[in-house]
């Protein structure tokens, strides 16, 4: 009974000023939502673009090195932010929340309703196991360090494994034109679009094309390196570019 | 303070909107973008033909054409070793069910060979009922799109009655429609509600003042709860022995997942039809005046074949001039890029077999403009490229590739 006590935290604010405060929290909240829907969606439509709007440029060398480095830029600098000032774990979890609920829009209105395509071929890939993973690596270790090593490696490991129960069913292979293809493949030559055809995707090339079987995770680990110092880096983005200066004022 | 964040708001709901017009699938008709010498020096179009233009849902047109890959390809443009033939519509209102380069199906990009002559076949399944403006037209890796003629198709018809079966190599047939949707959007609903439910499990606490007074006077160890650090544990543990057991199950279930292919098709040029020998013409000078719009060439046309010819046409860019003495083939006057009397000849005689002549080609027409091919003579590369046709008495017919530089008249 006594251990349960001491658990309660001390209430800063009754009345009045908690309903206020609170007020705030759902304020900033939504604009935050807004926000990251708009700034992170972009990001990851300029960065990695073509490789997340389409079912048949996911491949397994390029689609898993491109995508958690580019995805674990806005939740470090929330992170940041967040657990910083407040010790809220959950700035990657926001990010990628507000990233999906962005994509999808984009999926459904400009891929699917405006431009015809079917949805299974614009289904963008998701972050949030990695996510959720990032926050708690942060929350229970309290130092920037061991969240670049173990929750960048992380972040970039868990991605492929918690897209292929979405994707792998596109890389059952068909006989078409003579050929053996993936269902991907097929999207992409049945579907016609004008701005991106197959020669473009920049797959299978390069070095590490010659270890054929283990082209996934060796990229999975280069991304898994670079995401490691891509975390701190976005980190101290975020550190400054935020400011306690308007909570100051209260 | 209210009229800031109105105005924030209003921002980001702009970059919101904004962002959703990003796919760049629509390619609003390029056919005059590329510069003339691009147009006119690399893909020269000929023969392209439609099955029909007006059909229901799930019918299928069939698209055939030829074309012959220029000898005098700019040096501007890189060389054609990847490139996709494609056709241009406004999404996939069609899906492409079938093509053949030179009769052998193809899915893939290939590479061209320059002076090269090809023949093509793309079979389009009508998905979505509209009026659309199709085109053939070539991906040409680093260089862009290089368009075939036009054409209006009329779809009728239900959008919901399109079919698109396949059967996959381990004997299932699949809707291309719906395949793997419903256990995408399952797979993102699940993740998303686990998410979700980490942040409502912060958010339903208050959040940032209080935590951030809480955490400046000293108190943070209030901020995150031992129960807090037991879910954690549980996310740190659960999450990645759950994706690996998903992994690994999906493995077990697609046993036979290939990676994307990345492979191109090999495709032999067919037998010289361009430039085959029997007609050769050898242009010895191009002017083109301006205020006239009006190009004229004058060429050496050497015929070695057993029967006279005449010149029935100048085609360039998928614009045809049109010589209305001679009847030339594959003629569609529903056409706008057709100028029915836009060839002219110095003297309307045949060149008769054996006969070497200088002719005085002109071909007039404001389609020069309006086309914007005219622009060659300010560009880097000023010169001209296109396809000859002659004809002779028995209607076998003759084509030149040509090419020429070209001096401007502006008076
Ligand atoms: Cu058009």
């Amino acid at each position: 009974m006594t251990a349960k006590a001491l658990e309660i935290p001390p209430l800063p604010y009754t009345g009045e000023k908690a309903r206020l405060t609170r007020a705030y929290d759902y304020l900033i909240l939504v604009l935050a939502l807004f926000l990251f829907i708009g700034a992170f969606h972009l990001h990851v439509a300029l960065t990695v673009g073509d490789w997340d709007f389409w079912v048949d440029w996911k491949d397994r060398q390029w689609w898993p090195l491109v995508t958690p480095l580019m995805m674990i830029t806005f939740p470090a600098a929330v992170q940041s932010l967040l657990w910083s000032n407040f010790r809220l774990p959950m700035g990657a979890t926001l990010c990628i929340s507000c990233l999906l609920i962005g994509s999808w829009i984009a999926r459904i209105f400009a891929y699917h309703l405006w431009n015809y395509f079917p949805i299974n071929e614009v289904l963008p890939a998701t972050m949030l196991p990695s996510a959720l993973v990032l926050d708690v690596i942060l929350m229970l270790s309290n130092s920037l360090t061991v969240t670049s090593i173990f929750g960048g490696i992380a972040f970039a490991l868990l991605f492929y494994p918690s897209n292929w129960p979405i994707f792998g069913m596109f890389h059952v292979p068909v006989e078409y034109g003579a050929s053996q293809l993936t269902i991907a493949d097929l999207f992409g030559f049945q579907y016609i679009r004008a701005g991106t055809p197959e020669y473009l995707r920049l797959i299978e090339r390069g070095t590490l094309r010659t270890y054929g079987q283990y082209a996934t995770p060796l990229s999975a680990f280069c991304s898994a390196l670079l995401c490691t110092l891509m975390y701190p880096l976005w980190w101290y983005i975020g550190k400054a570019f935020a400011t306690t200066r308007f909570v100051k004022n209260i | 303070m209210m009229k800031t964040m109105k105005a924030l708001l209003g921002v980001l709901l702009l970059i919101l909107c904004g962002l959703t017009f990003a796919p760049n699938t629509a390619l609003a008709h390029g056919e005059k973008a590329l510069e003339p010498f691009i147009r006119m020096r690399t893909i020269q179009w000929y023969d392209v033909m439609w099955s029909k233009d007006t059909l229901n849902v799930n019918d299928e047109v069939v698209i055939t054409g030829k074309f012959h890959v220029a000898e005098d390809w700019p040096r501007a443009v890189p060389k054609p070793d990847a490139t996709y033939l494609n056709v241009s519509s406004p999404g996939p209102v069609f899906v492409r069910t079938e093509r053949y380069l030179n009769g052998q199906a193809s899915v893939s990009s290939a590479a061209l060979k320059l002076g090269g002559d090809y023949d093509f076949k793309i079979v389009l399944k009508a998905r979505l009922p509209g009026r659309y403006h199709l085109h053939p037209f070539f991906n040409l890796h680093d260089a862009g799109a290089v368009m075939g003629p036009g054409h209006w198709f009329e779809v009728a018809g239900e959008p919901a009655a399109f079919t698109n079966q396949v059967k996959t190599l381990d004997g299932n047939a699949i809707d291309m429609e719906t395949y793997g949707l419903a256990n995408g959007i399952g797979w993102h609903v699940f993740w998303f509600a686990l998410g979700t439910a980490w942040l409502l499990w912060w958010v339903r606490r208050p959040l940032f003042i209080p935590r951030y007074k809480m955490l400046q006077s000293g108190q943070g160890k209030w901020l995150i709860t031992s129960l807090d650090r037991k879910i954690a544990m549980g996310i740190l543990f659960g999450v990645p022995l759950f994706v690996l057991g998903a992994n690994a199950m999906t493995d077990r279930q697609y046993p036979n997942a290939i990676p994307l292919q990345a492979g191109m098709d090999q495709i032999e040029p067919l037998p010289l039809a361009v430039n085959d020998g029997m007609v050769k013409v050898k242009v010895q000078r191009t002017e083109y005046h301006v205020p006239a719009r009006s190009m004229t060439i004058i060429a050496q046309i050497q015929n070695t074949s057993d029967q006279s010819i005449r010149i029935g046409e100048f085609a360039t860019a998928n614009v045809r001039f049109l010589n209305p003495g001679v009847s030339s083939s594959g003629t569609d006057d529903a056409d706008t890029v057709i100028a029915p009397q836009g060839l002219s000849l110095d003297s309307a005689d045949p060149i008769r077999a054996g006969e070497t002549r200088t002719v005085r080609v002109t071909a007039l027409d404001a389609l020069w403009a309006t086309q914007r091919l005219d622009g060659l003579i300010r560009d880097a590369d000023s010169r001209m490229g296109g396809l000859l046709f002659l004809y002779d008495t028995n209607g076998k017919r003759h084509i030149a590739s040509i090419s020429t530089a070209v001096i401007p008249k502006f008076d």
